[in-house]
C-alpha cells in the first residue's frame, strides 16, 4: 500500500511546478481579483476590458485571477506579475485604465503609475510593498488565514498545495497523528468557535468523537448572516481548499465520514468555488472514499441555504438539512448527540475549521504567538459604515478598535456615533467605548454587548440611534422561526414601539414597555428570541439622551421619519425643476417661485435633496401629538 | 397512465438524480426555480414524489426561505440590499423611492404588467459601493450588481425599467 506522504509529495512536485511557472511566468500575466466584492465594483468589466486590449494588440500577455487582498475601498483590483516573479498591484482599475495597464504588463514602465497601490512580491524602485499600507498596519507580517490571498489562483488545487496545502493532513492521515493528538492540539492552541459563542473547537470535537455509534457527521456553518460581516466569505472565495482542509481534520478527529457545508444563498461566488474545489478535491484523492490510499473516507457536500437567518443556529441549520423548515429545536439533545439525520453531529464556523490546518502544520504554540492569554490566534474582521477605507482584514485578538478605526481612515462624513458589532442580535455601542474596546469578546462585555463573528460597522451622526434599532428589530423580528410567542410576538412589538417613536409619536409607557419585552423575550428558545432585545437595549442604556429627546420630539440627525420634513429652500435654484421632476410621489405644490412640498404626500425618500441640495432641505418638526 | 404535462415531464427530469432522506430538498427547489424562475404547485407534487414526501411538507419548508417564489416572477427584479452600511446612505428613502416609483405597495411586489419588482436582498459584503442593489433577470440568469445608489438615481433606475428599459440602460439611466 502506497504511504499516504509518498502520494503527497508526488502530488507536491507538480504543485510545485505548476505554481512556480505562474509566480514566475515565461510572459507577464496579469490577474484580475475576482470575489463578490470586486464584482459589485465591476470587476468582470475591467477584466473583458483588459482581454480585449490584449487579443487586439495581440500582446504577449497572459490574464488569470486572484482574490482582493481586504482594501476594498481600492476595487477593482488587478496585479501584474513579470517574469522576475514581481507582482505589481493596482487599483482602482476601471475599464479606462484598461491600455495602461497592459502597457505596464508590457514593459512601458511607468505607464500605470499612477494605478499602483504596492508590490505583492519582489522589488520595483520606488513603488513599496502592499504590507506597508497603513490599513495592514495592525496585521501580522506573515497573514495566516490570509496567507494565499493575492499569491494564489483561488480555484487552483495545485497553488494551495504549493503553498504547503494539505501537507499537515497528509502526515495526519499517514498516521503521523492520533485521532487524538488531533484533538489535543486544537485545545492546546486554544482554538474557539468563530461563529460568535466562543466554545473550545477541540473539546467539541471530543463530544463527538465520543459519541455513540460509527455513523458522525461535520458540519460546517457557512451561513454567514449577519448583515456586515463577510469574514467567512472571504475565506471560501480566497481560499476554499482551506476550509475542506480543516474539515478533512475534524473528520480525522471525531471519526466523521461525511460532511455538510451549509452556505449562504447570497453567496454565489463562494458556493461555485466550494463546489469546484470539493471536486478537484475528489479527484486527487483528498477527499472521498479512500483518501490517499489509507481507505479512509470524507465525503463532502455544499447544501445551499435559500435566505433563511435563524438557519445559522446550529439545530435550525440541522433541520434545514434534512428537508425541514430550518426551525432552531430545544437543546438538549445538543448535535453531538442527534444532529443531521438523528446522528451525533458537530457544527462548526468556517473560520473555526480554517484554522485547523494552521495549528496542525505549525503547533500550538506558534499559534498562540497571536493573540492574547484568553484569545489565542487570529481572527479575520470586516469593517464597514461610515468609515473611509471600508474591507477586511485578519487581526490578532486583542487589537484596541481604536486603531482599527485609525487604519480605517476614521470616520468620514461626520462624527462617531455608534458601533454596532455582532450582526442584528448583536450590540450598539457608544463612543466613549472606543478608547476601551479591544478586539476580543469579553472586552465588550462591561457594555452588555457582543463582539460577534467579526463584522463591525462604524456609524456616523448624520443617522439617527433609533433608527438603527428599529432596522435591527424589524430584521429580527422578520427573521424570528415563529417557534416561540415571546419571539414572534415580542419582535413584534418591539418593532412596533420603534416605529412609532420614529414617527414622532412615542410615549411615556414605551420605556418600562421595551424592558419588560426585554426580559419576556428571554424566555424564548433559542439565542435569537434571546438576544433579540440587545440592540434595543443598548439603546436605552447607551443613548438614553438621544431616546429621550426622540420622546420629546428632537432627532438632530433628521432622520426620524416623523421629526422632520421636507421644505424648499431656495425658490430661485435652477434645480428645483429638477426636484419637482424626480419626485416618486409628486409630493411638491405650487407653481414655479412659490413652491412648496406637501408634507403629507412627502415620503422623505431624499431624491429631491439629491438632486437639487441647495433648494430642497430637512427642517426639524415638532411632535403632532402631546406626550403622555 | 395519463399522458403528463410538458412541464411535468421537465420537472421530473430536472430532479431526477435527488434522493429521498439526503437533505436534498433545498438542492431540488433551487435546480427547478431556477430553471422556471418560481415554484408551482405541480413542482412541490413532483419534489414530492421524488423525495417521498407529501407535497405540503415540500410547501411547508420552502415557504419557510425567503428566496423560494411562488408565483411567476417579474421581467426584472430590483433586489435592494437591507444591511447596515447600505441603510447609513438612506437604503430606507433609496426602498421607498423605488416602490413609489415603480407603484408597488410592499416589498416583494411587482408592477401589475409584471415588468418590474423589488425584492429584498442582504448584504454579502460590498459594504464599500453602499448603498446598493441588484438588478436580477430570472430569463438570462443576470444579475448586475449597482453600487453607490442615491434615492434619486433609484427613482430613475425604476422609472426606465418601468417603461421597459434594459438593465444596462436602467443601470445609467
Ligand atoms: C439566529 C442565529 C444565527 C446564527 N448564525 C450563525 C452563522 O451565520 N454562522 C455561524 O457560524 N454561527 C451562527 N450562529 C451560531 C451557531 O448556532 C453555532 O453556535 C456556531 O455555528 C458554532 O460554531 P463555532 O463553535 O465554530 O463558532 C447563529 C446563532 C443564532 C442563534
Ligand atoms: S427564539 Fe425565535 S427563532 Fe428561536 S426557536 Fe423561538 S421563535 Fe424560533
Ligand atoms: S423626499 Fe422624496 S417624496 Fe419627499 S418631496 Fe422629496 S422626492 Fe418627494
Ligand atoms: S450593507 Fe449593503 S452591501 Fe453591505
Amino acid at each position: 500500500m502506497p504511504d499516504a506522504l509518498a502520494l503527497y509529495d508526488a502530488m507536491r512536485a507538480n504543485a510545485d511546478a505548476a505554481y512556480a511557472a505562474w509566480r514566475n511566468p515565461e510572459r507577464p500575466r496579469i490577474d484580475v481579483a475576482i470575489d463578490q466584492s470586486s464584482i459589485s465594483n465591476g470587476a468582470l468589466r475591467t477584466r473583458a476590458a483588459i482581454e480585449r486590449v490584449v487579443s487586439a494588440r495581440n500582446a504577449a500577455i497572459d490574464l488569470g485571477r486572484v482574490h482582493g487582498y481586504g482594501i476594498q475601498w481600492l476595487h477593482p483590483l488587478v496585479q501584474v506579475t513579470f517574469p522576475d516573479g514581481a507582482t505589481v498591484l493596482y487599483g482602482p482599475v476601471t475599464p479606462a485604465d484598461a491600455e495602461a495597464i497592459v502597457d505596464e504588463a508590457s514593459g512601458r514602465w511607468g505607464a500605470a503609475a499612477s494605478l499602483r497601490i504596492g508590490m505583492v512580491t519582489g522589488e520595483r524602485d520606488g513603488v513599496p510593498s502592499l504590507r506597508d499600507h497603513p490599513f495592514f498596519a495592525l496585521e501580522p507580517r506573515e497573514r495566516r488565514l490570509l496567507r494565499n490571498l493575492g499569491l494564489t489562483d483561488p480555484e487552483s488545487l495545485e497553488h494551495y498545495i504549493a503553498r504547503d496545502g494539505y501537507r499537515a493532513s497528509a502526515r495526519m492521515l499517514g498516521r503521523h497523528s492520533t485521532e487524538d493528538q488531533i484533538r489535543t492540539v486544537m485545545n492546546d492552541a486554544g482554538l474557539t468557535g468563530r461563529g460568535g459563542a466562543n466554545f473550545p473547537t477541540g473539546v467539541k470535537w471530543n463530544f463527538l468523537f465520543g459519541a455513540a455509534g460509527e455513523d458522525h457527521y461535520l458540519v460546517c456553518n457557512a451561513d454567514e448572516g449577519d448583515p456586515g460581516a463577510w469574514v467567512n466569505r472571504v475565506v471560501m472565495e480566497g481560499d476554499p481548499h482551506l476550509l475542506i482542509e480543516g474539515m478533512l481534520i475534524g473528520a480525522f478527529g471525531t471519526r466523521s465520514k461525511q460532511g455538510y457545508i451549509y452556505l449562504r444563498d447570497e453567496y454565489p461566488l463562494a458556493i461555485a468555488r466550494m463546489e469546484q474545489a470539493i471536486a478537484q478535491a475528489e479527484a486527487a484523492g483528498l477527499l472521498g472514499e479512500d483518501i490517499l490510499g489509507t481507505g479512509l473516507t470524507f465525503r463532502l457536500r455544499v447544501i445551499r441555504g435559500a435566505g433563511a437567518y435563524v438557519c445559522g443556529e446550529e439545530t435550525g441549520l440541522l433541520s434545514s438539512i434534512q428537508d425541514s423548515r430550518g426551525m432552531p429545536r430545544v437543546k438538549p439533545p445538543f448535535p453531538a448527540q442527534r444532529g443531521v439525520f438523528d446522528k451525533p453531529s458537530n457544527v462548526n464556523n468556517v473560520e473555526s475549521y480554517a484554522n485547523a490546518p494552521l495549528i496542525l502544520m505549525h503547533g500550538s504554540d506558534w499559534y498562540r504567538q497571536y493573540g492574547t492569554e484568553r484569545a489565542t490566534g487570529t481572527k479575520i474582521f470586516s469593517f464597514s459604515g461610515d468609515i473611509a477605507r471600508v474591507g477586511f482584514m485578519e487581526l490578532p485578538f486583542g487589537v484596541p478598535l481604536a486603531k482599527v478605526l485609525e487604519v480605517c481612515g476614521g470616520m468620514v462624513g461626520g462624527e462617531l456615533k455608534a458601533i454596532q458589532s455582532g450582526g442584528p442580535l448583536g450590540s450598539l455601542l457608544p463612543p466613549q467605548s472606543l478608547p476601551k474596546l479591544i478586539l476580543q469578546g469579553d472586552s465588550f462585555s462591561p457594555w452588555d454587548a457582543i463582539m460577534g463573528g467579526g463584522g463591525i460597522v462604524f456609524c456616523n451622526d448624520k443617522t439617527s440611534v433609533l433608527v438603527l434599532a428599529e432596522m435591527f428589530a424589524a430584521f429580527v423580528e422578520e427573521e424570528s422561526c415563529g417557534r416561540c410567542t415571546t419571539c414572534h410576538g415580542g419582535n413584534q412589538r418591539q418593532t412596533e414601539i420603534l416605529r412609532r417613536i420614529i414617527d414622532g409619536r412615542g410615549r411615556r409607557e414605551d420605556e418600562p414597555n421595551l424592558k419588560l419585552i426585554d426580559r419576556t423575550l428571554q424566555f424564548s428558545n433559542c439565542v435569537h428570541g434571546q438576544f433579540s432585545p440587545k440592540i434595543t437595549r443598548n439603546l436605552l442604556q447607551h443613548f438614553h439622551a438621544d431616546y429621550e429627546a426622540a420622546l420629546r420630539g428632537e432627532d438632530p440627525s433628521l432622520t426620524m421619519a416623523g421629526l422632520y420634513r421636507v421644505v424648499v429652500t431656495n425658490q430661485y435654484d435652477p434645480a428645483l425643476a429638477e426636484a419637482v421632476a424626480i419626485c416618486p410621489v409628486d409630493a411638491f405644490r405650487g407653481p414655479a417661485g412659490n413652491r412648496s412640498v406637501d408634507d403629507a404626500a412627502c415620503i422623505r425618500c431624499g431624491a429631491c435633496i439629491d438632486v437639487a441640495p441647495k433648494a430642497v432641505g430637512k427642517q426639524a418638526k415638532a411632535r403632532t401629538v402631546a406626550l403622555n | 397512465m395519463p399522458l403528463e404535462t410538458e412541464s411535468k415531464v421537465r420537472l421530473r427530469a430536472l430532479v431526477a438524480e435527488f434522493r429521498p432522506n439526503n437533505g436534498d430538498l433545498l438542492a431540488a427547489l433551487h435546480r427547478v426555480q431556477h430553471e422556471f424562475g418560481y415554484l408551482s404547485a405541480e413542482a412541490m407534487e413532483v419534489i414530492g414524489d421524488q423525495l417521498g414526501l407529501f407535497p405540503a411538507h415540500v410547501y411547508g419548508a420552502a415557504s419557510y426561505y425567503e428566496e423560494f417564489r411562488f408565483e411567476p416572477q417579474a421581467h426584472t427584479n430590483i433586489r435592494w440590499c437591507s444591511g447596515p452600511a447600505c441603510r447609513l446612505r438612506n437604503g430606507n428613502g433609496i426602498r421607498d423611492a423605488l416602490l413609489a416609483s415603480l407603484g408597488i405597495g410592499h416589498m416583494n411586489g411587482q408592477t401589475e404588467d409584471g415588468r418590474v419588482g423589488v425584492i429584498l436582498g442582504q448584504c454579502n459584503g460590498a459594504c464599500e459601493v453602499a448603498p446598493m442593489v441588484w438588478l436580477e433577470q430570472h430569463e438570462s440568469h443576470t444579475i448586475e450588481p449597482v453600487g453607490n445608489m442615491s434615492a434619486a438615481r433609484a427613482v430613475r433606475m425604476a422609472r426606465a425599467l418601468r417603461d421597459g428599459a434594459t438593465i444596462e440602460e436602467a443601470t445609467n439611466a
